[in-house]
């Protein structure tokens, strides 16, 4: 028993590094034969179809993004399944995946007590859903196939294919390459994926959840004393220069609201979309040739931004609810409503 | 053509301004990071708050040069 499970748990270096090399050796010959070129950069997602019907007057199409926001949700309850199924199984110790997802929860949610105390329950929740799915919508970014499997359409800027029978690909033009005929049709690629951080929708829509979810802490935590945090007119009269100066802090507060959801969304979408670009465009510098293997290098920082950008969405969410739970200066912890033991 | 090629001129040379920006934040981060970790050369114990509050100061600074970065791109891919 116990033998069968040592060979299981351990990573067999002895063989897998040589899938390591071969797949190494692999790329660097795929990129001398069909150098990797640089995609048509655009901003909003391309639509993988038709418009499909409309919303408020507006055409909705599916996006390759949204193909990419369901299979990082398809990730998501696969990994929940597997840790619902380690627990159920009674073991005490938790193995392979269901025991990093224990410990990453478990750090999440020791963060989470020594910020929020108390009202850690009603907030690790967020933090966690919001952690771990810009994380796992992030890495895709790392998959080979993302940003570079997709369907050919015709376009202005686009370069000539050459048809492998099963599939067409991109060829590089040849040197001179503004002389191809009349007749050469040029394409560009629509993906099929498209790494979810980089479509804005994703993170404008991800912080106002969670602008939004701040002022339900408050207002959970605080009842309607919450408002007083923008609109104070407590001591208004009372203190009449210090007064006004309450009131306009307030009102600094509201806007820095709003510019809360600015810079949410702007911090996650300008990081990985560099990042995405970053790759296309060192890929396309360094083209074929044993120079490819470079592009682990840019792969490694790819991995660590997207885990910090993940762990950061996260924690500022995590901070400001709390902060949103505290009140400002005043000891509302005695008449706040007590948080039910279940959420 | 003229014009088409003073537009991408102009843009290649205003994406490049907008990221003089980035200048910032990046002296922000490391002084942000020098002081934590002076902080934590003295207290160790309080590694932990130390560390949390550095990546969200972190994270505030990195987001002006995540704005310059965005309107570099967006000079360079939108307009």
């Amino acid at each position: 028993m116990t033998e069968k499970q040592e060979k299981k748990s351990g990573w067999r270096w002895g063989v897998n590094r040589w899938f390591v090399l071969a797949f190494i050796v692999l790329g660097a010959f795929a990129a001398e034969k069909y150098p990797p070129i640089q995609p048509h950069v655009q901003l909003p997602p391309e639509p993988l179809t038709g418009t499909l019907f409309q919303v408020l007057g507006q055409d909705f199409a599916f996006t390759n993004t949204m193909l990419a926001m369901l299979i990082a949700d398809v990730v998501l309850l696969l990994m929940g399944f597997a840790v619902y199924r380690a627990v159920r199984g009674g073991a005490m110790v938790l193995k392979g995946l269901p025991a990093a997802v224990e410990a990453l929860l478990e750090a999440l949610y020791n963060m989470t007590k020594g910020t929020a105390g108390k009202w850690a329950k009603f907030i690790f929740p967020w933090f966690a859903t919001i952690t771990l799915l810009v994380l796992v919508a992030n890495w895709t970014e790392l998959i080979p196939g993302v940003d570079s499997v997709g369907i050919l359409h015709h376009s202005e800027h686009g370069y000539p294919v050459q048809d492998l029978g099963f599939a067409a690909t991109i060829v590089k033009p040849a040197e001179g390459g503004e002389s191809h005929g009349e007749d050469t049709e040029l394409f560009s690629l629509i993906p099929f994926v498209r790494v979810l951080s980089t479509d804005l929708n994703f993170t404008v829509a991800l912080a106002l959840i969670a602008v939004v979810m701040v002022q339900v802490a408050g207002f959970r935590s605080q009842g309607l004393a919450y408002v007083t945090k923008f609109w104070n007119t407590k001591t208004f009269f009372s203190k009449p220069i210090f007064g006004v100066i309450d009131f306009g802090v307030g009102l600094l507060e509201l806007i820095s609201e709003f510019s809360k959801i600015l810079s949410f969304a702007f911090r996650l979408f300008g990081n990985i979309f560099a990042g995405s670009v970053l790759l296309f465009v060192i890929g396309s510098l360094l083209g074929g040739g044993g120079l490819g293997f470079f592009q682990v290098g840019f792969l490694m920082l790819e991995f660590f931004v997207g885990l910090i950008q993940a762990v950061v969405f996260g924690l500022l969410t995590m901070t400001f609810m709390a902060q949103a739970t505290q009140g400002h200066g005043e000891h509302h912890e005695e008449e706040a409503v007590p948080l039910p033991e279940k959420i | 053509m003229e014009l088409e090629a003073a537009t991408i001129l102009g843009k290649l040379i205003g994406a490049g301004l907008a990221m003089i920006g980035a200048i910032g934040a990046g002296a922000g981060i490391g002084i942000v990071t020098s002081g934590a970790v002076q902080a934590m050369g003295r207290n160790p114990d309080a590694t932990g708050t130390i560390q949390t509050n550095m990546i969200l100061g972190i994270a505030f600074a990195e987001a002006v040069a995540i704005y310059c970065l965005v309107v570099a791109l967006l000079i360079l891919f939108v307009f």
